[in-house]
């Protein structure tokens, strides 16, 4: 869109922001390092959004992907200890030849977006069709006329409806999909705590078979003398 | 490539000036700038995935590679917002799912991590070569 004043120095200042630190998230050595990069990627990233009209997803973003993924993220970097590792001078890339590799994948994929850049008008022609309507709402009101937004609580924009756009669809046209998601999201948490259960807790919970529970007693006794839960008959 | 970087910084510089195909500069946004950026990060994504050693970062470079596929997404939302497209927000709707899937995804290869954490001691992808001929 045609970003004018402040609208063009937010979105340079993010954008800039955004490449920059996804290229230091890249490249850091220390694993903590990356995932703080990587969360102020993330937060330009939002900013962008909003800067496109999507406040809702710059909302979503904030609070899920960068409140949970990423404390996730964090959480687990601090499980697995990789710092003392990273400290020395341990290489953080794969061998020469992979990364010159990878680099010559890299170089095909930002000349294939420079092509097409370069035929970006009669590329993106075919999607919209010429309008005729005389009628050309401005950047903050509703598109296609209608009555005009009110205005903001600090009087200076007026509100916008996205948000209400985006539920009404949502839930009505993606409500299939929206409910595959949380089944989805589920299994998901199903799956994760199983995969990161230790023997103990499967011992506990009685979930090894008795043979495979022999050979670890074997190896770890103290996996006998583990409380089990209540036997159901 | 440090040709590629330059007409990489020239698309992103470039006015419309020769965009006379494109009518009515309110309704039709040119989002040109903000395809480029997601691009540009995208790349970024998977050099990070293909380079990096550290199994944590090549899970930090993917969730860069769906960001920037939710940037795009996004960015072609309010491209359509004006025109008379059938569903114009169908980009903000499939972002929302493409999070729920990234924060699917991250928790069951975190959780794979640490479950090869605890059996090889190491995160590495060097040394973990179990499946090798």
């Amino acid at each position: 869109m045609i970003l004018s004043g402040w609208q063009a120095v937010f979105f340079w200042l993010f954008a800039i922001s955004a490449i920059f630190a996804g290229l230091l998230t890249v490249m850091a050595r220390n694993a903590v390092h990356s995932a703080l990069f990587l969360i102020s990627s993330l937060m330009s990233v939002a900013a962008l959004f909003i800067l496109l009209g999507a406040e809702f997803i710059a909302g979503v973003q904030i609070l899920v992907y960068v409140g949970g993924v990423m404390v996730l993220f964090l959480f687990v970097i601090m499980l697995v200890n990789v710092g003392a590792e990273e400290r020395g001078s341990a290489p953080i890339f794969n061998s020469n030849r992979q990364v010159a590799a990878s680099l010559v994948f890299c170089a095909l994929l930002v000349f294939g977006l420079v092509i097409a850049a370069g035929k970006s008008d009669s590329a993106l022609s075919f999607i919209y069709k010429v309008k005729e309507d005389t009628a050309k709402p401005a950047d903050d009101q509703p598109p296609g006329g209608g009555p005009s937004l009110p205005v903001a609580g600090t009087g200076v924009a007026r509100r916008s409806l996205e948000t209400e756009r985006v539920g009404t669809r949502l839930y009505s046209y993606a409500s299939l999909p929206f409910e595959i998601a949380s089944v989805l999201l589920l299994v998901a948490i199903i799956g994760s705590v199983m995969l990161a259960r230790t023997l103990k807790q499967e011992a506990a919970a009685d979930d090894l078979a008795p043979e495979v529970l022999e050979q670890e007693v074997q190896r770890e006794p103290e996996l006998a003398t583990v409380p089990h839960q209540g036997e159901t008959t | 490539m440090f040709g590629f970087l330059t007409n990489a910084s020239l698309l992103l510089l470039q006015t419309n000036e020769g965009g006379s195909a494109i009518v009515n500069k309110m309704q039709h946004p040119d989002i040109t700038k903000f395809l480029a950026i997601s691009a540009l990060l995208f790349i970024i994504g998977v050099a990070g995935v293909l380079t990096r050693r550290n199994i944590i970062v090549i899970f930090m470079s993917i969730e860069l590679i769906l960001n920037a596929a939710n940037l795009n997404f996004v960015a072609f939302s309010r491209y359509l917002q004006g025109t008379s497209a059938a569903n114009p927000v169908a980009g903000q709707i499939f972002t929302v799912f493409v999070i729920v899937v990234a924060a699917a995804e991250a928790a069951i290869g975190l959780g794979i991590v640490i479950a090869l954490y605890r059996n090889k001691e190491t995160i590495l992808l060097d040394e973990i070569d179990l499946m090798k001929w």
